[in-house]
């Protein structure tokens, strides 16, 4: 059994009527990367600035890395790390003086700082930059900055909220790439909230759903789609130069084949692996041409509106 | 204590580093040196006047004093007012507090580096004003005036530091520099400025003159020269409106630092300093001001631990919300 690095306990937040968290029960093990998801104000960030201590809980609690939330939210900030939302970095600082100051609020020695700081540095690609001031640098360079800030106190459990926000396609794949080095490497637990689902689902390997404060699900990537799909089954994607009439009457009553969907101007089937084969020979038997075949999986953000929806 | 330390390092630095503080201080040394320049000058002209002249200033000259009654309150208030508030405006304020620090590190050190700014500040506006007087007068201050020197940079500083809490009240207040920067300019011209105008004008509402003539005939003869003189129904209503428009001000923790600072150094004018209409000037030792002037003292301090104590608590309570 692996170790729980997070796990909640009823935890619960409350803004004068509005709760933000209600009764959030999950568990995060270790070395796992997990992608907290849901829409604009479910609960996500307030959930983890409590798992940080930053804000304390109506009821219920947490432990992360075996620290009580509530109690020893301190300890909690020795080996876990955050890059809170919209934070950023001093401008008037260059980049290695705020590291130099996040290094001395952790306590880090002289010797300590000057051996991290480079290296952290080197780890985010800002290298170049560490005598500039940090007001001259681009978003995705400042995002950079924190990301080493919140890496220099060599955590156990890194909290990212919207890591990516602002930032160009080449900045996410160097964040994403980043994250996923990270966790291999020094087998760091990683809590990932973001809007871009396929970084998500490129990042992720489990992820939690919360929707008006409540956990709608967690679950492994595979085993969501799975569930959307029922069973083996999966769902196959055709291109047709035409669609002869009678032709999904016909496909529909091929054994193993359980519906067909007309969109556009696809087609999908659903139906077992095995019913690829007569399908392919009824189509061409109707005298269409297949211009394109191809398993479709769930995207994540079918899965997600199916999940916001019912919550 | 965790990271007080490293929190007051580092806005100590910033503090230094910033040009707002340098033009503050700039514009007080400014000031400072021409009221020591001219303090200099009224001592030689007079024979009894001693070295605190320098401070106290002369009647007709701008002092170190004044100096600090209306700029001290934007001193204060320009090192506080954005303490909290700008970082989080700005991001910075959950990363901080994302470290292994208590929450009243951040608040502490705030404190401690504003109040260290503005002791540094003082001290080296009278430093530099003591070091322009002593070699053009050729004498320094005796031991007694040396003494008075040192209470009232003390006075000072509490003075200042005073409005530094109040800024980091508003900073913990307000969301938003801009508001605190109004609310910090607002009170700043309220205590410098408007608190007089409407002492003059609730005084002159609360005690009217009398009607009539304000001038009574008086006969050659009848112990004067002849001519006019102010009736002296007229000059009652004038004391006592005098006397209220005082209490008014006293409101005002710039007048309460004006009458202490005044009378700590000894050189106290009735007219100016605002007790009782008719001019005079005495010397208090020292003892006899500070008893004279604790209620003052003590108000100034009970303000700033109100202050102080107030933006603590809001401050450790406030929730940090998603986005700061």
């Amino acid at each position: 059994m692996t170790e729980h690095v997070i796990e909640t306990m009823m935890l619960t937040k409350k803004y004068g009527d509005l709760t933000a968290v209600d009764q959030l029960n999950m568990t995060i093990d270790e070395g796992e990367i997990f992608g907290f998801l849901g829409p604009n104000g479910a609960g996500k960030t307030t959930t983890i600035l409590m798992l940080m201590g930053l804000s304390v809980p109506t009821s219920g609690t947490a432990l992360v890395a075996g620290y009580d939330i509530v109690e020893q939210s301190r300890e909690i900030r020795k080996v876990a790390s955050i890059l809170p939302e919209y934070s950023s970095v001093y401008g008037d600082l260059t980049a290695y003086e705020n590291l130099d100051y996040v290094g001395r609020l952790n306590d880090l020695t002289k010797d300590e700082r000057k051996e991290m700081i480079p290296e952290m540095l080197e780890i985010v690609g800002m290298s170049d930059w560490g005598d500039s001031k940090a007001e001259s640098f681009s978003r995705g360079m400042k995002q950079r900055v924190v990301i080493a800030a919140a890496l220099i106190k060599e955590p156990k459990v890194v909290f990212l909220d919207e890591p990516t926000l602002g930032l160009d396609p080449v900045g996410t794949r160097e964040i994403r790439e980043l994250i996923l080095r990270l966790n291999k490497e020094q087998d760091l637990t990683v809590v990932l909230t973001s809007h871009i689902l396929p970084e998500i689902q490129m990042t992720c390997s489990r992820v939690g759903i919360i929707n008006k404060g409540r956990l709608v699900v967690t679950e492994t990537i595979e085993n969501l789609t799975r569930a959307m799909t029922g069973s083996e089954d999966r769902r196959v994607e055709f291109r047709l130069s035409e669609v002869p009439s009678g032709l999904i009457g016909d496909l529909e009553s091929i054994e193993g084949v359980k519906s067909v969907t007309e969109e556009n101007d696809r087609l999908y089937v659903y139906g077992s692996v095995d019913s690829d084969y007569e399908v392919s020979k009824t189509i061409t038997g109707h005298g269409a041409v297949i211009l394109l075949m191809r398993p479709r999986e769930y995207t994540l953000e079918e899965i997600f509106m199916k999940y916001y929806e019912e919550g | 204590m965790a990271g007080t330390f490293t929190v007051a390092q580092k806005e100590l630095r910033d503090q230094f580093g910033s040009k707002r503080f340098m033009i503050l201080f700039g514009l007080v040394l400014l000031l400072s040196s021409l009221a020591a320049y001219q303090g200099v000058d009224f001592i030689r002209d007079n024979e009894n006047a001693g070295f605190v002249y320098i401070f106290s200033g002369t009647q007709m000259s701008f002092s170190f004093i004044q100096t600090m009654v209306y700029f001290g309150p934007l001193l204060g208030l320009a090192l506080g007012f954005d303490a909290i508030n700008k970082e989080r405006a700005n991001g910075t304020l959950s990363i901080l507090l994302g470290q292994p620090i208590f929450r009243d590190s951040v608040i502490n050190g705030k404190f401690l580096a504003g109040a260290a700014a503005l002791t540094t500040l003082v001290v080296g506006t009278v430093g530099i004003m003591s070091g322009l007087a002593i070699p053009m007068l050729g004498f320094g201050p005796t031991m007694t005036e040396a003494s008075k020197i040192v209470v009232l940079t003390l006075l000072t500083i509490v003075y200042l530091v005073f409005w530094m809490c109040l800024g980091i009240l508003y900073s913990v207040l307000t969301k938003r520099t801009s508001t605190s920067i109004m609310a910090s300019i607002a009170t700043w011209l309220t205590f410098a400025i408007v608190i007089s105008i409407l002492a003059s004008v609730v005084s002159g509402f609360l005690v009217p003159l009398p009607g009539g003539s304000i001038r009574i005939r008086v006969q050659e003869g009848q112990g004067g020269p002849g001519g006019f003189q102010i009736s002296e129904e007229y000059m009652a209503a004038m004391q006592k409106r005098s006397a209220l428009m005082t209490t008014i001000q006293k409101l005002s923790p710039t007048n309460l630092y004006q009458e202490a600072a005044s009378d700590i150094l000894g050189v106290f004018r009735g007219l100016m300093g605002g007790r009782g209409f008719q001019e005079f000037q005495r010397t208090l030792t020292l003892t006899e001001a500070l008893a004279a002037n604790w209620a003052n003292i003590a108000a100034i301090v009970v303000g700033l631990v109100i202050c102080f104590a107030g933006s603590y608590m809001m401050f450790l309570r406030s929730e940090i919300r998603p986005g700061e």
